[in-house]
């Protein structure tokens, strides 16, 4: 299973970048994402593949599952993944996050089970991580961004970082359940959960995304470039909308110090 | 570890009694903007809470709901000027005002889908205020429970000081500002169509 997803995003990878070259004649709209016209083929068969197979579980999946449980099963995933994440704010010298990331599997491994979220209701919200950012608080620019069969949106340098997280988080859960059947329903019932967690968004999405591509590339390429700044530079750091538009109608002392 | 999830705690603490206390001394009139926040966001969760027809998914009525939220505290002007940037000013008064429009539904419906959402244990806390209280532009920082014990949703408000009092004009859900998000869209339809295109492109998401 590892071996074969590895395979296919390494894969996807190198014919991205080859149908990449290829298909860069028109000037895209984004500078980060030169390969456009190729992710665009990948994202409406994602979508595809999503409205037909992927919504329809998830949506079967919450309608026969009361909310407390969704709740709490994906609280039980999100508390697994926190080890990971603690080891990734290590590698990227955040010291008082892996603390709190540490103190929250603590504290809801022990007193929450793994079910309830009691560190996020007294104040430590969860701080996720991933190799992709380590990577790139290590100074590795994002690269193209890509849009991976499956999996969705990337870049080649998150890509890159998937692997690790992958490989990872196959081995811990492979450690601790040697059967077979019992881990690949796991897998599954994580991937139906996270799904779930998203409907509302999606749902949102399609009403409000004047081109759901560039919402979802804009987002995502956002959200990671604030990873990767790290929760204490990120609570500084505000779009100057000033630069975009021409006139500095907006040249006010902001509450918070700017960023560059 | 202790010694700072106890000083979040205490911070948490300290602010929910001092929004207990800012609402009962000042009631409607909230003068600083984690007050404004606190009243503005809360009443409109409340009326949602409260309403049955809601949680059943009547979109005319929290449509209405959200309408109201939107005249009262959002500067939707600003926000669509904003995400139009340069091309703002390329735009002829009365484009202006269509898009303006055009936008103020996009608005509604991501504001509507948003609280389609919203359960009878969601809750909202403001965090402490970071900024410089005097300044005209400021953020508040929120986090939204859906339950009590569910990862929080962040949920940032970009507010301006106005004549009228404060108005929210951009909103940062998990990191993705909105009017960041939405100005490369801008940009692709304009160039593509023109100020009308996008105009017409709106008005079209909005039937849906």
């Amino acid at each position: 299973m590892s071996r074969r997803l590895s395979n296919a995003v390494i894969a996807a990878l190198l014919s991205l970048g080859m149908s990449g070259c290829a298909t860069t004649t028109s000037s895209p709209s984004n500078p980060n994402d030169p390969l456009e016209a190729s992710n665009r083929v990948v994202y409406a068969i994602n979508d595809g593949v999503d409205k037909a197979v992927l919504t329809p579980i998830a949506q079967a999946y919450e309608a026969v599952t009361p909310q407390a449980v969704r709740t709490c099963i994906n609280n039980m995933f999100l508390n697994v993944g926190e080890i990971w994440s603690g080891v990734n704010s290590f590698l990227q010298g955040r010291q008082e996050d892996v603390l709190t990331t540490m103190g929250r599997f603590l504290l809801n491994t022990t007193l929450g089970l793994g079910c309830f979220d009691w560190a996020s209701a007294n104040g430590a919200k969860r701080i996720p991580n991933d190799f992709g950012v380590t990577l790139g608080v290590w100074g590795i620019p994002t690269g193209p961004y890509l849009v991976l069969p499956i999996i969705g949106s990337s870049t080649t340098r998150d890509g890159v970082g998937k692997l690790a997280d992958t490989y990872v988080n196959q081995f811990e859960i492979g450690q601790t359940i040697q059967n077979i059947g019992i881990r690949n329903s796991l897998y599954g019932l994580e991937a139906v959960q996270r799904r779930e967690a998203l409907l509302g968004i999606t749902e949102t999405l399609d009403r409000t995304a004047l081109d759901p591509y560039s919402f979802v590339r804009d987002a995502y390429l956002q959200r990671r470039a604030a990873q990767v700044r790290g929760a204490e530079a990120e609570a500084e750091h505000l779009p100057d909308y000033d630069n975009f538009e021409a006139a500095p109608a907006d040249d006010k002392a902001l509450g918070i110090p700017k960023k560059e | 570890m202790n010694h700072i999830d106890m000083k979040k705690f205490l911070n948490i603490l300290l602010i929910y009694i001092a929004s207990l206390v800012g609402l009962n001394a000042n009631g409607a009139t909230a003068t600083t903007p984690n007050d404004f926040i606190e009243q503005s966001v809360n009443a409109t969760l409340n009326t949602i809470k409260d309403d049955p027809s809601i949680k059943m998914g009547d979109m005319v009525r929290i449509s209405q709901v959200v309408d109201s939220f939107i005249a009262s505290y959002v500067d939707f002007k600003k926000a669509t000027r904003l995400s139009a940037g340069r091309y703002w000013r390329e735009a002829s008064p009365e484009q202006q005002d269509a898009l303006a429009n055009a936008f103020r539904n996009t608005l509604l419906r991501t504001y509507a889908g948003a609280f389609t959402r919203v359960e009878p244990s969601t809750t909202m806390k403001v965090l402490p205020f970071r900024g410089d209280v005097n300044a005209d532009d400021v953020v508040v920082r929120t986090q939204l429970f859906r339950r009590p014990t569910s990862d929080p949703t962040i949920m940032d408000y970009r507010l301006e000081k106005t004549p009228t009092g404060w108005r929210i004009y951009d909103i940062n859900v998990e990191n993705i500002w909105l009017i960041e998000n939405y100005r490369n869209q801008f940009a692709q339809q304009i160039n593509q169509n023109g100020i009308n295109g996008l105009i017409d492109a709106l008005n079209q998401r909005n039937k849906k």
